[in-house]
């Protein structure tokens, strides 16, 4: 097969039609002078079809799930069905307001309940709020729900640490420093949690063990059951990283597991498309003792009548304007719905099945580092290719030519120059063998090859490096330097 | 069972068998029994019609804004998008692609970002935008952390006048390092910040920053705003402005502010029920690495072509973990897109023509409102764009919006904060205009509104 991106020399937008700048906005009575702007804003004035055929070529020179496999571990790229794209544009979805009376969004009111009643089953946790805006933002609202929780406990002066395994996603940590807490990394055994490492790290001044199982390295950690009780042995709370639970849909759950709260990635396990970076919707799921501070307002139901609750005096409050993204609510909804009980463990069974069988045909070619029974991603090493003179960077590059997207690159990181593959139930066999040979040629092209990839796709290699130390951050910059976009 | 996971027969068994194991049950072996569940109880699968017609009679449930003539406004509105917004939206290269990791197979979207970036760098009249936040809250919750970086201090000051939620999700930013967020008392009359108390707090040398918001909670205009920087002296200045507002007034960049930051969703964005929606972030290039967020950059390929990457990503959480500038990953990239193409279809010049022509209806109405007694409005002695205060002398915000409802009218959202114990006070009314706005929808307010005043008074 050969593969071949459009290639357009499409010029910047502003390149199109320079702005003439200049021309002075309309006067708006009572604006004083000092406050009306001296310039339009400096923008190009072009026809809708050429605004329409600019960002089409963009869009061409972009991958998709629809255009190829996109095995980034962790991140559960699956089909994003489109009649939840359908539904999300239906003027009852689309065009309602936040601030619209209760009694004129009852059909909104009631499709947030139903999936956090559903939600709630999924995670084995009664407790919902679908406010945050991604993955992070839940950790981050789940970590402050840590904190308030031993404020009122009186033990917050002295629960000063989150703990966390070293394959942690970054957003971990990050999100446990912004709640105000320090971290530790716990080292791991085998790709797993280190259960007397973790013993002797939890203590009276831990506040919470962050998790996420299956963990990072595609590994379940069989543990979890000790890991449970070391933790709570010690008064500290339990969180899970949803991020992985495409794994164990159906199968296990966050509550049987034993832990406390939770955050879930509607645009990975329920199939709301990314969107080129976001956007993303981070549910909350909270157990009885850290429940009643989720987020305001929690969706409640009196009779048949669907409203919002304020009254909830353990709550933070807010983390976020409004009461979460609904357009993707109400596309994992339709996901949920389509599904049903069978079809969501069918979810995790497929993805599990996909992802052995790749790592059980890749694993001929490149060393895994950890026990072979993996779950619905698991990971290489690159390391190899370094007798070569290569990197996992150059055979990341070399399979964009074939058409098909990279594994996650160097992470997790405890994994010499690792690959991070997932390719969720919704690849077929066909799809799974095509890219197994793609990454079987890759690896008998030549090293010069290698590193002359990619050469298929709207630019080569990009100089990253350069990008950091040159920083050009914006048109203005780029005036400055007087560079332009389709030419160096 | 929905047809999105592969079922060609033989095809499962084929997998299988390549594993040697005769079952799925093989592969879980690794989950101990007494983590197992049973039955979850989420319900039997529904086929696509089923499933579009379920959630069709949800949907008949609400009633959504055009069957009312709709003035809600503020932050969130419900302005109109040209088709060809969504149209582009649409495209599955873009919306159903990962963060652009892999810049080579990503170059649409990086390029479509850069454009993003330096469109509310325009806007703004500051240096460097990143590639979008959640929304104009957590903006300003990163923008308060991100002051904290460039200055010394515990306490970040804010209007009093700050929407409840958007002071809520601050105060939950502040509270992880143990920051404090006050309110700045505003003149009874015309809702201006009272810029003595913004020096006298300035200076006991404890702030860290200042954030006022162009339109302010009120929709009015502060024109005590552009005076701000000179009393900060070296206090970060955030402006929060509102994206079509700027197309009129003054880039707060040109008046001293440090961070511009903003909710987006008026540009091409549908309301949804409230979300998703767009953070904007601006701030001065010499504080970049403090910044939160993705950044692209523009730089060149083995060639020597221009290209577009992520950059600047050691302040970043998958790199920098516990000392990033900010947990965030997924921001709303799909909506920086729609931004980006609203502004460009509708252009510099229509633009400033919409926000002239929003002012122009709102004064209208504001003039019929402020007719009736028992109404103030505007509440304020300050100018205004496309929304207004509007305040009754009588009876509750909700009791007089539940009137106008029943007459076809969404009057506005209450201000006041509806948690028990939330801020009391005046009833308050943020009342908004919007494309779609006609005279005969102002009129139609005017009358209900008058009811609504005739009725209340008589109950009383």
């Amino acid at each position: 097969m050969t593969f071949r991106q459009a290639r357009w020399d499409e010029p910047a937008v502003w390149d199109l039609a320079p702005p003439r700048g200049a021309d002075r906005p309309p006067e708006i009575s009572g604006i004083p002078e000092k406050l009306r702007r001296k310039e339009a804003v400096r923008w190009p004035e072009l026809s809708e079809l050429e605004v329409v055929r600019h960002y089409t070529r963009l869009s061409q020179m972009n991958f998709g799930i629809d255009t190829s496999p996109y095995p980034l571990g962790s991140c559960t790229m699956k089909y994003n069905p489109k009649v939840s794209e359908l539904l999300a544009r239906r003027k009852g979805a689309a065009e309602v307001h936040p601030y619209q009376p209760e009694e004129t969004v009852q059909g909104s009111l009631e499709i947030l309940w139903r999936l956090e009643r559903i939600l709630a089953r999924v995670t084995g946790l009664p407790e919902i709020s679908l406010q945050p805006a991604a993955g992070a933002h839940g950790e981050y609202a789940a970590m402050l729900m840590v904190r308030a929780y031993f404020r009122d406990l009186g033990e917050i002066a002295e629960r000063t640490e989150v703990l966390l395994p070293d394959t942690a996603h970054g957003t971990n940590p990050a999100s446990a420093a912004m709640a105000g807490f320090t971290t530790r990394e716990i080292p791991s055994k085998d790709g797993c949690v280190d259960l007397e490492e973790l013993r002797r790290a939890v203590s009276k001044k831990t506040a919470c063990f962050m998790l996420t199982n299956p963990n990072t390295a595609g590994l379940f950690e069989s543990d979890i059951l000790e890991i449970a009780e070391i933790v709570h042995g010690s008064g500290a709370m339990l969180y899970y990283d949803g991020a992985n639970l495409n794994a164990i849909l159906g199968i296990t759950h966050p509550g049987r597991m034993g832990f406390d709260v939770a955050h879930l990635n509607l645009h990975k396990t329920f199939a709301t498309p990314h969107g080129g970076g976001g956007p993303g919707a981070g549910v909350l799921a909270a157990n009885e003792k850290l429940g009643p501070y989720l987020p305001v307002p929690r969706v409640v139901k009196k009779g048949r009548r669907f409203s919002l609750d304020y009254d909830r005096p353990h709550s933070i409050g807010k983390i976020k304007t409004a009461y979460g993204n609904f357009g993707l609510d109400l596309r994992a909804y339709a996901f949920i719905l389509s599904h049903g009980e069978e079809g969501l463990r069918h979810i995790s069974r497929r993805a599990v099945l996909n992802s052995n069988y790749v790592a059980a045909r890749l694993g001929k070619h490149l060393p895994r580092p950890f026990r072979t029974l993996v779950k619905h991603e698991f990971v290489l090493s690159g390391a190899p290719l370094k007798e070569r003179g290569l990197r996992t960077l150059d055979l990341a590059k070399r399979l964009l030519d074939e058409g098909v997207h990279a594994p996650t690159i160097y992470f997790p990181s405890l994994v010499e120059e690792s690959l991070m593959v997932e390719l969720p139930e919704t690849e077929s066999k066909r799809e799974l063998d095509g890219y197994v040979a793609a990454v079987e040629r890759a690896l008998s092209d030549t090293t010069e090859n290698l590193h002359a990839a990619p050469r298929s796709l709207s630019v080569t290699r990009v100089d990253e490096v350069r990008a950091a130390r040159e920083p050009l951050l914006s048109w203005k910059d780029l005036r400055a330097t007087g560079a332009k976009v389709e030419t160096p | 069972m929905p047809r999105w996971i592969p079922d060609e027969p033989g095809e499962e068994s084929a997998l299988l068998e390549a594993l040697g194991i005769a079952s799925t049950d093989a592969l879980f072996t690794d989950i101990p029994k007494r983590a197992r569940i049973g039955r979850m109880g989420v319900g039997a699968a529904r086929d696509e019609p089923d499933v579009v017609g379920d959630i069709d009679r949800l949907l008949d449930k609400n009633k959504p804004l055009s069957k009312f003539s709709s003035f809600l406004g503020g932050r969130l509105g419900a302005r109109y998008s040209p088709a060809a917004v969504d149209s582009i939206v649409s495209r599955s290269e873009f919306y159903t692609a990962y963060t652009p990791y892999q810049a080579e197979a990503s170059q649409g979207m990086l390029r479509t970002l850069f454009e993003f970036q330096s469109l509310w760098v325009e806007m703004t009249g500051l240096d460097v935008a990143n590639a979008s936040l959640y929304d104009g809250a957590t903006a300003a919750g990163e923008a308060l952390l991100f002051c904290r970086r460039l200055h010394e201090g515990t306490r970040f000051l804010v209007p009093t006048s700050l929407p409840w939620e958007e002071r809520s999700v601050l105060e939950n930013y502040a509270s992880g390092p143990g920051l404090r967020v006050e309110g700045i008392p505003f003149d009874d009359r015309t809702g201006r910040l009272d810029l003595d108390f913004v020096r006298a707090a300035v200076a006991k040398k404890d702030v860290f920053g200042v954030l006022a918001d162009v339109p302010n909670g009120f929709g009015h205009v502060d024109e005590g705003v552009p005076d701000l920087k000179s009393i900060l002296g070296d206090v970060p200045l955030v402006v929060a402005a509102d994206p079509l507002s700027l197309s009129v007034l003054e880039a707060p960049g040109n008046y001293g502010a440090d961070v511009v930051i903003g909710e987006g969703q008026g540009f091409g964005i549908s309301p949804s029920f409230g979300g998703p929606l767009l953070g904007l972030f601006a701030c001065r290039k010499e504080h970049v690495r403090s910044a939160p967020g993705r950044i692209v950059g523009a730089t060149v390929d083995t060639e020597g072509r221009r290209a577009f990457a992520l950059t600047l990503v050691t302040r970043e959480q998958h790199i920098r973990r516990s000392r990033a500038t900010s947990n965030i990953c997924t921001n709303e990239s799909l909506m920086a897109l729609a931004f980006v193409v609203y502004a460009t279809v509708v252009g510099p010049r229509g633009l400033a023509k919409l926000q002239a022509a929003l002012a122009e209806k709102a004064r209208t109405l504001a003039s019929g409102l402020g007719a009736i007694e028992g109404l103030q409005a505007p509440r304020f002695d300050a100018p205004y764009l496309g929304d207004f205060t509007l305040e009754l002398r009588r009876g509750t915000g909700e009791e007089f919006l539940d009137r106008l409802r029943r007459r076809k009218v969404l009057g506005g959202h209450p201000l006041k904060d509806p948690r028990p114990g939330g801020t009391g006070g005046p009833e308050q009314i943020l009342v908004g205009i919007s494309e779609s706005t006609t005279e005969k929808d102002i009129q139609k307010y005017v009358r209900a509104a008058r009811a609504a005043v005739e009725a209340v008074g008589r109950s009383a």
